[in-house]
């Protein structure tokens, strides 16, 4: 009689794991303003009416506290299940060690979301319901952690076998595709604590590029959505299905596409009543009709989830090679590599790419490759906000200037969730103490500059 | 000596107690009001029942006797307690407080929960305003922290589901429809007498169910002879402007000057006509009225310039304020209540049938609801030691078009509260609806683009995106009584209580969101089986001992699923799920069982009428509990002390008792959180997903328990002229079981625990006054009145807080270690030296860096009522006036209306004697009262532009005082005199009343709307968005009997 006869008690390891994947690319592709804004605070887009969110108010709609619970509970939660059943579901010994290598690199992906956002976070302690408030750890620590659970993850793969097969719906299976994924991101990592530490950064890029990573574009984490709900891209839901005026173009954006006739622009937006492109100034209420929308290529069911790419990884590798990493190429080749990976991804031709390349504005400026670098990244990063917002705060390019109205500084950080000021005090408090203040302007140890 | 006690009008009192004066000698009448009693000749009688005055009769040498008593409202005689017990006053040794089935009928309210507001001491009753919707029901505090705070209705002895099935969406103010509780399905007609069970020790014997006290409904007894009594009545409303917004009608639509191609106009721009000018268009796509100043030489295209149908098609209309604004929205709601009641008997048996009608139309155009209800019962002497009865009620009730609540574009209140165009005419949208019958909205997207930017056409939402509902209710009972011994009665009973019920609802294609049809079937049923065997026996002639053994079956099914279409309809108007554009989901479904086992005993030792010993115990085992924790005991013990019986020679003194008692009750756990389970979500691509459930269940789980103390004192004076009954209570309830909120670091929201503990403690007071009274015209004076004081004295280990509601804006409801049960936390000003401190950058007041802040509470201080009572001869007034005092709500109406322009507040003149929302270089702009960071006042002058005044304030400013004092009830009543009557066959009687409820709201303290208002029953309280403005009624009722 105490028995749920509705709700399963038990389910495949292959499913938390498709679940989390697809909960993960959700919350990084979504437009949601209850959950993901980075697009607003990297100044892609920009709001209509409601400027609230554009102007960083993070409280009112506990932007803050959606974002870690869909992480921790909605992506980190269902991996480990999937983990802990994986060796019971599955025999043969190579894909179990596969299956097992792939769920730990997801799951590492994941942590480097929340601990590049929040700062120092529960990891020790966290999911283990016997610790229900859990005490925080320096986040340089846990960083260090999941580099080195990185690296024995990508031990672990073993090409030539099976992973999770179509359950898997970003390589559906592919462990080769997997490697490289593992390689590109830890080539991520190490380039996010460049400033802090570079020759474990050096140790590590040069390690990653040795052992494989992405050369093209075919190589990209993608997550291809169906055309109905609930597996539809996140941004069909908030800006298609719910019939909303929310967001345009952002002039700062637009206004630096335009400045070299990028030719992503008309990838990016729709052209505005006049023909052109416009954006509206960052926190300014605007008009949406006047202004340039988001391209209705974007905005499909089934557009996919992009989750890393080849375009990153070769600016990462870039600017490894102008930091005096051995990474093959010059910084020079790798920037034009990965601003051409870009342009072609979004629908361009190399000859554009070239073009484009060859403007005085956007070739590569080794005296100040930070700026080359970091507009690049700001452009290639487009649609994947949180990703442009870690790079803008690490490499401080493009100059932003804060929107008009703001109720803050620009955020450098995620002030910890209410919940958490609420349920976890004493714990939230220590974290709060240890990293200068649970501020939006208190930088991270990786955000040097 | 033998005999029948009736009342003025002839009908059997039922189980009136009949006392030979001077002696101890006492019996008690039955059920048809008959008696029998041994008595020396020319003794005197004393005859005394609930809801009568007391009687004396000199039998003299007559061996049969009758007695006639006379209706009084004061203070009871015979108390109807747990499991249908009847007490004498005497024997009562706990608040047990009876309002008759007269006063909760006669204002023929289709909900007779709402009429026991402010008549019963200690019982919180909170109504919503929609059609039909729920009502909150809290005796002596909220106990639990999340699980079910609402008191049990008892039918009969019989548990009545009133459950609510509104969504957790709903509660939390997200939007849903409020379907009201199942309570509502109790026909007035048929309710003899309400009574409230208000402390453990009296609803000990209900077990867990009973542990939020019990409102024990004891329906309509079958008299001797026939007796037919007809009710027709007609209410009409009207809508209190008091509780409803006023607009400001200065500024039209709009949010600034950022429209036109340059974003730097009042206007959109667009040559509308053709005429290769440049025509200026309003910003009919928005939701707000901080647009361009009226100006009725200015001439603009609204948004009926693009409707073909309109006469202003393709015209420019001068910018003005609407000479219909959304006041005018409400239509007159008429309802009709039509019933008749037929009950008989004899020496074999009775009977009594009803049937009530009630149609009722709603404020909002297309809302009516029609309830049907049947009653059926009778009785049978097989034996004059064997009785059986039945009764078998069927509900029927039909909702169509209930209110949308919460923040929702179906509750068109969010809409004229939060985000409106004050240029805009209710009546032309009306115009246009019927014209076009398609969604013609004021909030086009652009000229170019003719759809619902945000908000469909009211009309259009009420008449297209509706809901239809319909509940089916069985309720019967069966017994059988023997009694083998006058001083014996074995009862078997079985109960069942079961509904069907289908909530449909509808979002059509060309409205704001996708278009779709959801369906809800749930079916409860709660079944009872009890057997309980009562005796009576006056051991000595000073001792009295009454004793109970008895055992309960209960068995409790849920059953519901609800499906809902997917990515929209294929053909409009057609609402089946087989319509559905892309392929739904699997339904959704629950199934929940629960069965309790019961055992019980109790005994009762009277001494001289004078002291009673009582005690209880029961024994639950429940299957919602571990099978190693499922059994938990409650015992409760009382003493009462009838005083005055030590002092007959203080003849001011009628009446006078103290009791006291304490007693545990158990509460097991809700249904399905012992053991986990997954849950599945749709597949993707033919690859099964699952998640983890947000809440981990504990298979360690063990029953909460409440203690809980009382004692009181009762005395009546001056010949039961004044008397009072006062109570003073504290419980403690432990080990609550509860999904504690934990850290979502652990991976989970919640893990069902154990944990923590509250306490309620409080005084209730009730008194009676008959100021005046002689044959012609009589004055009575009732007036309650109770405190409650309610503390989370201890969380989860090392938790301060839990989160019961994550409400918009940023506001939750919470129980905070050492704080009262639902605190509303939110962000809060930041203060220097008792002042508000004002940006000196922004002019605006600087937030607290936290939204934790406690910036209210939601229980009030007291509450209380008076109602009056005057009679002369055939004609009588009653009014009540009820009050609630102290608690806080928020208002996010308040807070988004205030920013977006629609009250007056918002346009008022600034410190410069100039229009505030003129721009600053203009004179214009606002300096918010408060201090700079060093204390110094705040010269920041900043524009009065959206938000301002309103979202970008800290929410701690949009909490009010729920303060309030209503005239609830006045009521005129006329009796054709008898004379008259008796002439116009076959009449016995006919009366004659005017209703009016909700009359006035005496005081309140949050603008332009109800405080009283509410989105649901339940323990999310303290929150307003969209709320509903309140309707007076008045009623016309005539009663007839045959």
């Amino acid at each position: 009689l105490n028995v749920d006869p509705k709700n399963p008690a038990i389910l495949p390891s292959s499913a938390f794991f498709t679940n989390a994947q697809r909960s993960l690319s959700n919350t990084l592709t979504s437009s949601n303003v209850n959950l993901n804004i980075f697009r607003l605070i990297v100044q892609h887009w920009q709001e209509t009416q409601y400027p609230e969110e554009s102007q960083y108010d993070l409280a009112t709609r506990e932007i803050n506290d959606n974002t870690w619970n869909a992480l921790y509970r909605d992506v980190i939660r269902d991996l480990r299940e999937a983990k802990a059943l994986i060796p019971g579901d599955v025999k043969d010994a190579d894909v179990q060690k596969n299956r097992l290598a792939v769920t730990e690199v997801m799951e590492v992906y994941t942590w480097y979301y929340l601990v590049t956002t929040y700062g120092n976070i529960p990891y020790s302690e966290a999911l283990d319901i016997e610790k229900p408030f859990p005490k925080y750890d320096d986040a340089k620590t846990i960083y260090n952690d999941l580099l080195t659970r990185l690296d024995a993850a990508i031990g672990n793969i073993k090409t030539g076998a099976g992973g999770f097969g179509s359950a898997d719906l970003i390589y559906n299976g592919d462990m080769t595709k997997w490697k490289k994924f593992a390689n590109s991101f830890k080539v991520k990592m190490a380039m996010t604590i460049a400033d802090d530490d570079a020759a474990k950064a050096k140790t590590l890029v040069e390690a990653a590029v040795a052992s494989g990573v992405f050369t093209s574009n075919a190589d990209n984490a993608t997550l291809v959505y169906q055309n109905v709900q609930p597996n539809t891209n996140p941004i069909w839901v908030d800006l298609v299905n719910s019939g909303r005026d929310d967001f345009v173009a952002a002039s700062t954006f637009i206004d630096s596409l335009l400045a070299h006739n990028d030719p992503r622009i008309d990838n990016f937006f729709t052209a505005d009543p006049t023909g052109g492109y416009s954006g509206a100034e960052p926190g300014v209420q605007s008009a949406y009709e006047p202004n340039s929308h988001v391209n209705p290529n974007i905005t499909k069911p089934e557009f996919p989830g992009l989750l890393l790419d080849y375009a990153e990884t070769e600016l990462f590798l870039a600017e490894a090679a102008q930091r005096g990493f051995n990474v093959g190429g010059t910084a020079v080749s790798h920037y034009n590599a990965g601003v051409t990976a870009s342009i072609e991804y979004w629908g361009g031709t190399a000859a554009e790419a070239a073009a484009y390349l060859a403007q005085p504005g956007v070739a590569y400026n080794p005296a100040n490759w930070k700026k080359s670098i970091g507009v690049q990244k700001w452009i290639a990063l487009y649609n994947r906000g949180w990703d442009a917002w870690i790079e803008w705060r690490r490499l401080d390019y493009p100059q932003l200037e804060p929107a008009h109205d703001a109720l803050s500084d620009m955020p450098v950080r995620f002030p910890y969730p209410v919940n958490e000021q609420n349920v976890n005090r004493v714990n939230f408090e220590a974290a709060a103490e240890a990293i200068g203040g649970d501020d939006v302007a208190t930088k991270l140890w990786w955000d040097k500059f | 000596v033998s005999g029948r006690v009736t009342d003025a009008q002839g009908k059997a009192v039922p189980f009136a107690s009949v006392t030979v004066k001077g002696t101890s000698v006492g019996v008690a009448a039955d059920e048809n009001g008959n008696f029998t009693i041994e008595a020396a000749p020319n003794s005197t009688l004393v005859f005394s029942a609930a809801g009568y005055q007391a009687a004396e009769v000199n039998i003299k040498n007559q061996s049969t006797v009758s007695a006639s008593l006379s209706a009084q409202s004061s203070l009871n005689e015979v108390v109807v307690t747990a499991l249908g017990i009847r007490r004498t006053r005497n024997q009562t040794p706990y608040a047990a407080q009876q309002v008759t089935g007269e006063e909760v009928s006669k204002t023929r309210n289709a909900n007779f929960v709402q009429n026991l507001s402010g008549k019963v001491a200690g019982l919180d009753i909170r109504q919503t305003n929609t059609m039909g919707g729920s009502t909150n029901v809290i005796i002596r505090g909220t106990k639990s922290i999340t699980g079910n705070n609402q008191a049990l209705f008892v039918v009969d002895g019989v548990p009545y589901s009133n459950s609510n099935t509104n969504t957790a969406n709903q509660r939390t103010g997200r939007g849903g429809y409020d379907y009201g509780n199942a309570a509502a399905d109790i026909n007035p007609d048929d309710i003899e007498s309400v009574t409230v069970l208000k402390g453990a020790a009296a609803s000990a014997l209900y077990g867990s169910q009973g542990s939020n006290g019990v409102i024990l409904i004891t329906t309509k007894k079958n008299a001797r002879g026939l007796g037919i009594t007809v009710n027709s009545g007609v209410t009409v409303g009207k809508v209190d402007k008091s509780t409803f917004a006023t607009y400001q009608k200065q500024y039209g639509a709009g949010y600034g000057k950022f429209y036109g191609p340059d974003e730097d106009k009042w206007f959109n721009e667009a040559d509308v006509n053709g005429d290769g000018v440049v025509d200026l268009v309003a910003p009919f796509h928005e939701d707000a009225s901080y647009g361009a100043k009226f100006d009725p030489n200015l001439m603009v295209y609204q948004w009926d310039a693009f409707d073909p149908t309109s006469p202003y098609f393709g015209k420019a209309r001068p910018w003005v304020a609407a000479a219909n604004d959304p006041t005018t929205f409400f239509q007159t709601p008429v309802s009709s209540n039509q019933s008749v009641f037929i009950d008989g008997g004899s020496d074999r048996g009775s009977f009594k049938l009803g049937y009530t009608r009630n149609d009722d139309k709603g404020i909002l155009p297309n809302s009516k609801i029609s309830k049907n209800l049947l009653n059926f019962g009778g009785t049978y002497n097989i034996t004059p030691k064997l009785t059986a009865g039945a009764t078998i009620n069927f509900t029927n009730i039909n909702g169509l078009g209930r209110y949308g609540t919460g923040y929702d574009d179906k509750n068109l209140m969010t809409n004229f509260r939060q985000w409106w165009e004050v240029n805009v005419d209710v009546q032309e949208q009306k115009d246009a609806y019927f014209r076009n019958r398609d969604n013609t909205t004021w909030n086009w997207k652009s000229a170019n683009r003719l759809i619902a930017n945000f908000w469909d056409n009211p009309y259009f939402s009420r008449y297209e995106n509706y809901e239809s509902d319909s509940r089916n209710r069985y309720f019967g009972v069966a017994n059988l009584n023997f009694k083998p011994v006058e001083w014996l009665n074995i009862m078997g009973r079985a109960s069942h209580d079961g509904y069907n019920e289908l909530q449909e609802e509808r979002q059509a294609v060309g409205s704001v969101t996708t278009s779709s049809y959801s369906r809800f079937n749930n079916a409860f049923s709660e079944t009872n089986f009890d057997l309980i065997a009562n005796m009576d026996k006056n051991i000595t002639t000073d001792i009295n001992f009454k004793a109970l053994l008895g055992g309960t079956l209960n068995k409790r099914h849920n059953e519901s699923i609800r499906a809902v279409t997917n990515g929209g309809l294929i053909v409009p108007r057609v609402y089946a799920l087989s319509n559905s554009l892309n392929t739904p989901n699997a339904p959704v479904e629950f199934d929940g069982r629960r069965e309790v086992h019961s055992l019980y005993a109790g005994a009762t030792f009277t001494w001289r009428e004078m002291i009673t010993l009582d005690g209880t115990i029961r024994r639950d085992q429940s299957s919602t509990l571990p099978k190693d924790n499922n059994t938990y005991y409650y015992p409760s013990v009382s003493a009462g002390f009838t005083f005055s019986k030590l002092l007959p020679s203080a003849t001011w003194l009628s009446y006078g008792k103290l009791r006291a008692n304490y007693a545990r009750v158990g509460n097991d756990a809700p249904v399905y959180s012992v053991y986990d389970s997954y849950v599945g979500i749709a597949p993707f691509g033919g690859n099964p997903q699952g998640s983890v459930a947000g809440t981990k269940n504990n298979p360690n789980l063990m029953p909460e328990l409440t203690g809980s103390f009382e004692a009181g004192v009762e005395m009546a004076f001056l010949k039961n002229r004044i008397g009072f009954d006062m109570s003073y209570y504290r419980s403690k309830t432990d080990d609550l079981i509860t999904p504690v909120i934990l850290s979502t670091a652990t991976g989970y929201n919640s893990k069902f625990l154990n944990a923590g503990s509250i306490e309620n403690k409080g005084i209730e007071v009730s008194v009676n006054g008959t100021p005046v009274k002689t044959s012609d015209f009589s004055w009575n004076i009732n007036v309650n009145w109770s405190k409650n004081r309610n503390k989370v004295l201890e969380l989860f280990e090392g938790a301060e807080n839990l989160v019961l509601a994550d409400f918009q804006a940023g506001v939750t409801l919470n129980a905070s270690l050492g704080q009262p049960y639902g605190t509303i936390r939110g962000s809060n000003y930041v203060y220097k030296n008792g002042e508000k401190v004002v940006s000196q950058t922004s002019g605006r007041y600087v937030l607290s860096p936290t939204s934790n802040e406690v910036i209210g509470n939601a229980n009030p201080d007291w509450v209380g009522g008076i109602n009056n009572s005057f009679r002369y001869k055939n004609l009588s007034l009653s009014f009540l006036v009820d009050t609630k005092q102290g608690g806080d709500i928020f208002s996010l109406d308040m807070y988004y209306g205030m920013g977006t322009g629609l009250y007056p507040e918002t346009v008022a003149l600034n410190d410069l004697g100039n229009p505030s929302r003129n721009t600053i270089a203009e004179g214009g702009g606002i300096i918010l009262p408060g201090v700079d960071a060093d204390g110094k006042p705040n010269a920041k002058r900043r524009s009065n532009s959206e938000g301002t005044l309103g979202y970008r304030q800290p929410t701690a400013g949009f909490v009010y005082d729920a303060s309030y004092i209503k005239l609830r009830e006045a009521i005129i009543s006329y009796s054709l005199p008898k004379s008259l009557v008796s002439k116009l066959n076959p009449f016995k009687g006919i009366d004659l009343s005017l209703i009016g409820r909700n009359l006035w709201i005496i005081d309140k303290h949050i603008p332009y709307a109800d405080p009283e208002e509410t989105i649901s029953s339940g323990n999310l309280q303290g929150y307003q968005s969209g709320a509903y403005p309140t309707t007076r009624t008045f009623t016309f009722n005539a009663k007839f009997r045959f």
